[in-house]
């Protein structure tokens, strides 16, 4: 148990945990054959075929991307940052949007971690474990029960919180639920599987010792497995919140309410002095929740656990009031024949109008504009890593590091269907103007990535090379990036497996791909088409992440 | 007599509020093998660090190869750096670059930055490093990349890394702490032949008998003070276990 870095957990939730590390005895002779860097050589000539390919089909170049006039209205919204809307009216609305979008966060978490301890523990090896050998000499195994129960956990992962919450408005209407369910269901499944992995690497020997004593399951694991993992679990707990305050704001773009649905009629009706009120209270809340998970992180005491467990308890307590969720609605008989008329309309699958083609096309628009976001994205983070990289030694350089992590809170704390907004203000429809969304928004949780493993450097390499006579530049070559390149590549990685599932929100305002396809068939109605586009985006997500994986194996 | 090749004069360094070393005055001559023995924070790191410029000291003077630590500029600073060359404990090497990465990063004090960058994409004096894993004997891993290797190999590799500096003067802080004892001899047989040609090696032990046998005089160290400097025969087994009594 302990501090553990932000790094640490999003390696869990992605499987950058060596888990596998049996493979590297086999996988050596392989790596001698191509080589180390030729492996990566590979890679790299990949993604660059891939980032012109697609750099191509967006017609840089080819065709008229920017549109001139649209200049004047961005940077009018620009000037109106320092002209927030300040009357009292709009201060209480923000105010009200600003908990309505906390209670969506802290409740949707909530759901989750209850999910997640539950599913976590039906997931986990330690309980399916059999607690002997069935007959003598034979290995304890695990139980096909496992099996099932990861592969369950596996898919409401695949989809974006947007989807469920586009499907779920659709059964409960416009309901306070929607928001919290949409963020619960696929967060859920993911603290599930990081509370299992939590649950099998937390010491089998004390569990083991309970079990072979004669304590039932329950009892071995409340005894010797959750007081070591609480910390971690609670840790955890509000890295999600942070992830759930973002979803919070796009399912209210999506009209689930509170300060996402503020601000596309902020929006709608160009007032951009009420969107930099609400951008303003955006950005302080998720700051405030960053500040608190990274001090949980750094320094979790036992005491800071506690104080922040009772934290959480408060702010469900308030959410539950702020939103007065009617639970019963769920099982109620309309929303049952709401749901049953669903998947009546809904089965079978269709494909759009025009086919294959078409449902091919865009899904190489979807493809194509996760590459260019994370291309972009991590150029940028990269850049700015070593800079906002705590631990400056000078003043002006702590100075300038705070200004940078400033910088990276604000693009984060955006929501990407705002950027989409803002940036087809000056670039005409299309996969590029999201691409560009979603870059600058991944630029900001990937910047935060890349300088806490900065941070986490081992400085003594460096040191070692200074020490005999090395150059700066020469020091930070041989000993600084080497290291960090695997690092920043398997969080590049991870970031574009979770860009191509975002894609859906910055197609939903009109930026291109499958998210466009699926926001004109809601718009007609067509449940049938909606279906078969969901099935095509958990497709391409599973093809992302499988390359994705195999990347990362071979740069390691 | 030359000029030595390291040289205390009253030495004190503080960290924080903690004093490392006092008052302390130490000479070795060229070509000379030091052992540098006794308990942990006695302060045989800080010696070491002191003659990298890692470390300044607070009082009194250090002068190597002829620079004077204290106060050397940059460019005087990296001019001595690059003829020191240091074995580290925990090796502090890079792992995800090759080997013949590592073994050429002893040569970036003498190399431009551009040649040193232009190595990295295409290695360049790969036959120096050759040689120099073949006196280590792993020539045969001039391709892997360094965090496959096993420990030992490992640390032949930092052990190429200083035999490709040609350094003036070798330091090694606790070389064999974590090794076998025939590793630890075979580990000193190395550093031993690394520090002919008339080159002075500094090195710190745990190990009293190593210390005694494999160079030509011991320092011991006992809370930042020196506690005796003799050659290596004059060294009894008492003195070691006086070196490491537990209490004032």
């Amino acid at each position: 148990m302990g501090a553990r870095g932000l790094t640490d957990l999003t390696e869990r939730e992605v499987g950058l945990f060596p888990e596998d590390e049996h493979l590297v005895p086999l996988e050596t002779g392989r790596s001698r054959r191509l080589g180390g860097w030729s492996g990566r050589r590979a890679w790299l000539v990949a993604l660059v075929v891939a980032v012109t390919w697609a750099l191509w089909s967006a017609g840089v170049g080819r065709r008229e991307l920017v549109n001139p006039g649209g200049w004047t209205l961005l940077s009018r919204f620009w000037k109106a940052a320092v002209h927030p809307e300040l009357s009292g009216d709009f201060l209480r609305t923000t105010w009200s949007a600003t908990w309505t979008t906390i209670a969506f966060a802290v409740l949707g978490t909530a759901l989750s971690v209850v999910i997640g301890c539950i599913g976590g523990v039906l997931t986990s090896e330690t309980w399916w474990r059999r607690s002997r050998p069935r007959r003598a000499g034979a290995a304890a195994g695990v139980r096909p029960g496992w099996f099932v129960g990861r592969v369950l956990s596996g898919l409401p992962r695949g989809v974006h919180e947007a989807v469920w919450g586009l499907f779920l408005v659709n059964v409960l209407g416009r309901d306070p639920m929607v928001g919290v369910l949409a963020i619960a269901i696929p967060f859920g499944a993911i603290t599930a599987k990081v509370y299992a992995e939590l649950i099998d690497e937390s010491a089998q020997g004390p569990y083991d010792a309970l079990r072979a004593a004669g304590a039932g399951r329950l009892g071995a694991l409340a005894y010797a497995v959750f007081p070591r993992t609480l910390g971690d679990l609670v840790s955890y707990a509000f890295y999600r919140l942070e992830c759930s305050l973002r979803s919070a704001v796009i399912l209210g773009m999506i009209g689930a309410g509170g300060l996402g649905f503020q601000l596309s009629l902020s929006f709608q009706s160009l007032r951009y002095g009420e969107m930099w009120t609400l951008i303003y209270a955006l950005v302080a809340v998720s700051a405030a929740a960053d500040l608190w998970g990274a001090a949980l992180r750094r320094r979790g005491t036992p005491g800071l656990v506690r104080r922040s467990a009772v934290a959480g308890a408060v702010l469900v307590t308030a959410g539950v009031v702020h939103l007065g969720p009617d639970v019963g609605r769920l099982v109620s008989g309309r929303t049952r024949s709401l749901l049953a008329e669903f998947a009546r309309d809904a089965w079978p699958p269709s494909l759009p109008g025009g086919g294959w083609t078409e449902l091919g096309r865009q899904t190489l628009d979807t493809v194509q504009m996760s590459l260019l976001a994370i291309a972009l994205a991590s150029t940028l983070a990269i850049l700015v890593a070593f800079v906002a990289a705590r631990g400056g030694r000078t003043r002006p350089r702590r100075l300038v590091a705070a200004g940078a992590r400033l910088l990276l809170l604000v693009t984060r704390a955006i929501p990407p269907p705002v950027w989409a907004l803002l940036v087809l203000f000056v670039l005409f429809p299309g996969p590029l103007p999201g691409a560009v969304a979603l870059g600058i928004y991944n630029f900001g949780i990937l910047g935060r990535l890349t300088a806490e493993v900065v941070e986490n450097l081992d400085p003594r390499p460096e040191a070692a090379l200074r020490a005999l006579g090395a150059g700066g530049a020469q020091a930070f070559a041989y000993g600084v990036v080497p290291v960090a390149f695997a690092r920043f590549a398997a969080y590049s990685l991870y970031r574009w497996e979770v860009a191509v599932r975002e894609t859906v929100v910055v197609g939903v305002v009109g930026a291109g791909g499958l998210g466009r396809l699926l926001e004109q068939q809601r718009a007609a109605f067509d449940f049938n088409g909606m279906l078969g586009t969901v099935f095509a985006l958990i497709a391409v997500s599973l093809v992302v992440d499988g390359i994705s994986a195999w990347a990362r194996r071979s740069l390691r | 007599m030359t000029a030595a090749v390291v040289s205390l004069r009253g030495v004190g360094v503080v960290y924080g509020a903690h004093p490392a070393l006092d008052a302390v005055d130490l000479d070795v001559a060229p070509g000379q093998r030091v052992a540098l023995v006794g308990p942990s924070g006695a302060g045989k790191t800080t010696v070491l660090n002191l003659c990298t410029g890692t470390v300044a000291p607070a009082t009194g003077s250090v002068s190597v190869l002829g620079c004077d630590v204290g106060r050397a500029t940059a460019p005087e600073l990296r001019a001595l750096r690059r003829r020191v060359g240091t074995v580290y404990q925990q090796l502090h090497l890079v792992g995800p670059l090759r080997v013949v990465h590592n073994v050429n990063a002893g040569r970036l004090g003498s190399w431009s930055t551009s040649k040193s960058l232009r190595s990295l994409l295409r290695p360049v004096e790969v036959d120096t490093a050759r040689r120099a894993l073949e006196e280590v004997g792993i020539a045969d891993k001039l391709h892997e990349r360094t965090d496959r290797l096993s420990g030992g190999e490992q640390q032949r590799v930092a052990l190429a890394r200083v035999l490709v500096q040609q350094p003036d003067l070798i330091l090694a802080d606790e070389p064999v702490a974590s090794l076998d004892p025939a590793r630890a001899g075979e580990v000193m047989h190395l550093l031993g032949a690394a520090a002919e040609h008339g080159r002075t090696l500094l090195v710190s032990l745990h190990d009293f008998d190593l210390a005694r046998r494999r160079c030509d005089r011991v320092v011991g160290l006992r809370a930042g003070r020196v506690v005796f400097d003799l050659p290596a025969g004059d060294v009894t087994a008492d003195m070691g276990t006086e070196l490491y009594r537990i209490g004032t």
